[in-house]
Order: C-alpha cells, then sequence, then structure tokens
C-alpha cells in the first residue's frame, strides 16, 4: 500500500541542523493497524507526515499503490491526498467559522461532486461517528471528545483507502479516548489501512503491529 | 465550490467584524476618491445635458501662431473673422457656431450690482447646444442680424436678479457694463465646457463692430457635423484650412495654426500645450490618469496587503487542513482572492452610496458652480471596475504567498 525505503528527513534553519529521519524503510500493508510509538521529537510525526504527503522526504522515495510520488506537482499530490488519505489530528484543527456539516464537507469540495451528494455523504459520516444531532453546531459548542469525532467523521467523509491519525486520543480524557480508539478499530475492521501516532501503550496494544521509532530511526 | 468561496467568505467577514470595519472603511475611502473623480469626468466629457451632441462636435478653441524666426509663439482665442471667413463656409457641416468666452460683467439692477458671466454667441450657438429653456426664447439669427439689445439668463442669475419664477424675469430691463438689454429668456443652469455663463446676448450686441475683423480674439468656435462619422474628415480640413490663413501682418506673424478638437482632445492639448500638432496628447493625459489613479489605489493597497496578511496568517491551521485535505496552492489562493475581491466589491456598494452623498454635497455647496453629476451606470461600472482590480492588487500577494505554506508547518502555527 505504502513503502517508505531509505527515508531521510532533515530540518534546517538558520543555525541549526535536525536529523529528524535516518535511512527509514517502512511498509505498511492495506487493511494494516498500525501504531507508532516512540519518545517526543523522535521522528514518529514526520514519519506520519511523510506517509501522508504532507511533507517531502529529503532522502529516499516514497511509493503509494506501487507509484514513487517523488516527482508530482502540487495539484499531483493534492488529488493523492484527497483521494487517498485522511487525516485525524490531536488538536482536531477544525474549522471555527464552519459549522460541523460544512467542517465534515470539507475533503469533498476538493472533489467533483455534486453539493447535495457532498451533503448526503458528511450526514452519513456523521452519523457513523455518532454525532448526527450536531451537524449544525460550530465546533467550540462541543466536547474534545465530540470534536474529536467530527474530525473522524472529517477523515472518512471521503472514503480513503487510509487514516493517518496523530495522537488521536492525545487531547481527551481515558473514556472519550477509548471512544474514538473504538471508532478507528471499528473503521479499521471495515478495511480501512489505519496509521496512528501514539504514546499510550494499552491502545497500541490493540493495533495489528506496533512500529517504535527512536533517533530518527525504527528499532523494532 | 463558489458557494462555499463565499460562505466562507461570509463566516470570516462576520467573525472579524473589527477587521473587516476597518479594510471596509480603508476601501470605501479610497473608492469614493476615485469615483467622485470618475463621475466628473464622466460628466465633464461624456455627450451630456447640455452638450448632449458633444459626440458630433468639435472645437476650434485655440490658435498658434509663431514668428518667421521661430522665436515668438502666441496662444490666442479666434478671432471672429477667422470663424466667419475660413469656418463658417466650411462645407460638409451642419453648422458653425461663434462664442465669446466668458467674461466677468457688472449688472447694475437698482441699487444692487453683481459680478456675472457674459457670452456673446450667434445664433447657431443655441442650436448646437441643447439648453433647457424654462421661460421665454432663445435668440435667433434675426436678432443677431438687427443687433436687438435682448439677452438670456440662467436660472440662478435671473433668480438672484429677478426673485420668484423664471418668467419673472422675462421683459425686464438689465443694464450689463453701460448697455441695457432686455431679458428674452430664461435657461437651466448648465456648468459644461462651452456652455458656463450666466447671461448670453447676440454677437452683434458689442459696442463695436471691431470684432468683425479680428483673426485673434475672445472666441471660439463649435463645429457641428451631420454624425460622429464625419468628424475625422472636418479635423483634416480645419487643419487644412490653417495651414491657408495668413496673418494679417505675416511679417509678425509667418504660421497660424489651429485644430478641431474633441472635448478630451480639447482639455488635453491645453494642458500638454500641444498646439503643434495634429496629435492633442490626449493618450499621454489619459495614461498619466490611469497611472495616477492606479497609485493613488496602490497606498491603501499595499496597507490591505498588510492586513490581509495578516489576516491569512490568522488561518495557517485552515491553510494546513485544507491542503492535508486535498486542497491545491492554487485553490486556496482563489479562495483568499475571492474572499478580498468580495470585501472590495462591498466597499464598493458602500462607496457608490458615500459617492453619490459626497456628490450631491459638491452640488449644493457650489464649489463648481452650476454643477450637476449624477452616478449613472457608467460611474457604476466603472467603480465596481476600480474596486475589483482594488480587490486584486491588494489580495493577490498575500494570497499567493500564503497558500503556498507548506501544510505541515502551517498545521503546527507556523509560517
Amino acid at each position: 500500500m505504502i513503502k517508505l525505503s531509505k527515508v531521510s528527513k532533515t530540518y534546517r534553519t538558520d543555525k541549526v541542523e535536525t536529523l529528524a529521519l535516518k535511512d527509514v524503510d517502512l511498509h505498511v500493508k492495506k487493511g494494516e493497524f498500525v501504531a507508532m510509538m516512540g519518545p517526543s521529537g523522535c521522528g514518529k510525526s514526520t514519519l506520519l507526515n511523510l506517509i501522508g504527503l504532507l511533507d517531502r522526504p529529503g532522502q529516499g522515495s516514497v511509493e503509494v499503490e506501487g507509484i514513487p510520488i517523488t516527482r508530482y506537482r502540487d495539484k499531483q499530490v493534492a488529488n493523492l491526498r484527497n483521494s487517498t488519505f485522511g487525516f485525524i489530528f490531536q488538536s482536531f484543527h477544525l474549522i471555527p467559522d464552519l459549522r460541523v456539516i460544512d467542517n465534515v464537507e470539507l475533503p469533498l469540495l476538493y472533489r467533483k461532486m455534486a453539493a447535495g451528494e457532498r451533503r448526503r455523504l458528511a450526514r452519513e459520516a456523521l452519523e457513523k461517528v455518532g454525532l448526527g444531532a450536531r451537524m449544525d453546531h460550530y465546533p467550540n459548542q462541543l466536547s474534545g471528545g465530540q470534536q474529536q469525532r467530527v474530525a473522524i467523521a472529517r477523515a472518512i467523509v471521503g472514503q480513503p483507502q487510509v487514516l493517518l491519525a496523530d495522537e488521536p486520543t492525545g487531547n481527551l480524557d481515558s473514556k472519550m479516548g477509548e471512544e474514538v480508539m473504538d471508532i478507528l478499530l471499528k473503521l479499521n475492521e471495515e478495511g480501512t489501512t489505519v496509521v496512528m501516532v501514539t504514546h499510550d501503550e494499552r491502545e497500541a496494544r490493540r493495533t495489528n503491529r506496533i512500529v517504535r521509532v527512536f533517533d530518527g530511526q525504527l528499532v523494532a | 465550490m463558489f458557494r462555499n468561496y463565499l460562505l466562507t467568505a461570509w463566516k470570516v467577514f462576520m467573525r472579524r467584524k473589527l477587521f473587516t470595519a476597518i479594510n471596509l472603511l480603508c476601501i470605501v475611502l479610497t473608492l469614493v476618491v476615485l469615483m467622485v473623480i470618475a463621475s466628473l469626468l464622466e460628466t465633464a466629457f461624456r455627450p451630456s445635458g447640455v452638450e448632449g451632441k458633444s459626440e458630433r462636435f468639435l472645437q476650434v478653441f485655440m490658435v498658434r501662431m509663431e514668428s518667421p524666426g521661430g522665436n515668438r509663439v502666441s496662444n490666442t482665442p479666434l478671432g471672429y473673422k477667422l470663424i466667419e471667413k475660413y469656418l463658417k463656409p466650411m462645407p460638409g457641416v451642419e453648422r458653425v457656431a461663434a462664442v465669446t468666452l466668458p467674461s466677468s460683467v457688472s449688472v447694475y439692477q437698482g441699487p444692487n450690482v453683481s459680478e456675472l458671466k457674459l457670452r456673446r454667441a450667434d445664433a447657431d450657438y443655441w442650436k448646437v447646444l441643447d439648453f433647457t429653456l424654462l421661460a421665454g426664447r432663445l435668440p435667433t439669427a434675426a436678432d443677431d442680424a438687427a443687433g436687438r439689445m435682448i439677452a438670456v439668463l440662467n436660472a440662478s442669475s435671473a433668480r438672484r436678479l429677478f426673485p420668484g419664477a423664471p418668467k419673472a424675469a422675462l421683459g425686464q430691463r438689465i443694464d450689463v457694463g453701460g448697455q441695457v438689454f432686455e431679458v428674452v429668456g430664461v435657461v437651466e443652469d448648465a456648468m459644461h465646457l462651452n456652455a458656463y455663463a450666466d447671461i448670453w446676448a447676440p454677437i452683434s450686441t458689442f459696442a463695436s463692430s471691431d470684432y468683425r475683423k479680428e483673426l485673434t480674439g475672445m472666441f471660439t468656435a463649435l463645429v457641428l457635423a451631420d454624425s460622429a462619422a464625419d468628424l475625422p474628415r472636418i479635423r483634416d480640413e480645419v487643419a487644412r484650412i490653417s495651414r491657408s490663413v495668413v496673418h494679417d501682418d505675416p511679417k509678425a506673424w509667418k504660421t497660424m495654426r489651429f485644430w478641431a478638437d474633441g472635448k478630451l482632445d480639447l482639455f488635453s492639448r491645453i494642458l500638454t500645450n500641444s498646439g503643434e500638432t495634429p496629435d492633442s496628447g490626449a493618450g499621454k493625459v489619459l495614461a498619466t490618469i490611469a497611472v495616477a489613479m492606479l497609485l493613488f489605489m496602490l497606498l491603501p493597497a499595499l496597507n490591505l496587503v498588510n492586513l490581509n496578511t495578516g489576516r491569512i496568517l490568522e488561518r495557517r491551521s485552515e491553510i494546513g487542513v485544507r491542503k492535508a485535505f486535498g486542497a491545491t496552492s492554487r485553490q486556496l489562493a482563489v479562495q483568499f482572492v475571492v474572499e478580498n475581491v468580495l470585501l472590495c466589491l462591498a466597499g464598493g456598494l458602500i462607496a457608490l452610496a458615500a459617492t453619490a452623498g459626497v456628490l450631491a454635497w459638491l452640488e449644493s455647496a457650489g464649489l463648481i458652480p452650476y454643477l450637476r453629476v449624477d452616478l449613472n451606470l457608467a460611474v457604476f461600472g466603472w467603480g465596481m471596475l476600480i474596486a475589483t482590480v482594488f480587490g486584486l492588487l491588494s489580495g493577490v500577494l498575500p494570497a499567493w504567498k500564503m497558500s503556498r505554506l507548506d501544510p505541515v508547518h502551517a498545521l503546527k502555527g507556523a509560517v
């Protein structure tokens, strides 16, 4: 599904050069639920960003469905992100000006799709995460757990093949975190590939595979 | 997609009301100034009101005379002889009118003395311009031929001299610089270039007939064509005539040149002092006005660029999310530009209302005598065009810059 070969990534500022990832090889298979663990600053999020094509590697290659995307242009990468990936962020990143339903519709705006169809799919996605009654609310009218469920609805509304979740339960209490985890597991059972960054060993054990990152390299 | 742009724009405007208000104020102030200028230019140069036929008349306003050595040049208005002898006989024109430039005269009315602007015009003048007659009649060729001491007043002067309805002035006698005239007509006030005056009298009412012998003097000629298509031919014909005119004192003045110009050309020729060539310099004047307007827009536009960059920067996270879910840099840039153009168009609509207010004030304040200026469709169109250009000018740069933010950094809230 997604293959990273000899991937390195260095961040440069005026004075400092930080090696975030070094010669990483990773293959995420279709239908897997992979947990990525490691201490803060070890490169987990960088790895997730590379998998989700939010960032480009300094060296090495990234392949999606066997196609290297190294030379893809902005528009091609955007289209691939839109059709293949769904993102869930630790701090939700919902757009405060938009209602819940409009937030969920967002990925579909960048597809050729009628407004009615977009609205139908967004409703279905919200119902799937149990928020069918909150469509017309604004994000700040919801609890943290509900906001994360809206973010999950937004991530799945376009029926992506891969869900990428960066510490999706990091800002939630354990009960809400459990609920979010249940939803991710259910989506995985339905066939969606999930890659999740987490600090929580208990959550990681519920996945198929744990990838450990340390100092920019995979250690297990 | 466009509906979504509109929706997002509306939400953003409503959430940041203070920012929206400051932005709108900046836009409205700039556009009001530009639209007032555009309205005045429109009124001055488009065929309208008393100069409704100006699309098919030309003016001969100045004679440029050069001494044999070329060391002396004189630009002076036309004399009646030049109009009567050389321009009036011109073939292929509907009519040629002669009128003096407005001159200040003292009008005595009982114990009161008023300073008014007087023009002396022939009968053709009243047929070239479309004055609105409020009472009485306009002078005729017979009046001119007979040298009748009659006068036409504009409404303001009639009201000032003879309070009451315009017809109250009819039949009254006024002393204009020692000559007594009977008022035979009252016309609506007009401020157009060739119409501006308070009082008109036939040419033949000059105290002396010396004016008939002068090639230069204080006249201007209005040449009315049968159709606008004839104007280029008439221009050429007038240029040809000018080459054939010989000054009464050829030793002092070797050449006499004059041109038939439209209103814009005339204005440009005076402004650029282009009396030597057929080119009036209108192209340069228009380009200068366009550049000046653009520069005038540039300063507030730069200010808006700053404000917009700040506003968009606040939405880094949104940029990151939209990119993560498939938005291209181009789509985001278009979104931000649409937001800005919408804001500017809203500002344009407010500015239109404000401009109408400013113009109404200008009319009533009397800063420009007899000004009648309307916000017509053309000015509305110009206003909206200016607003759009302004929106693009101030929106494209920040939109382009911010849309290129790397999604990872945008999501982290960094630039």
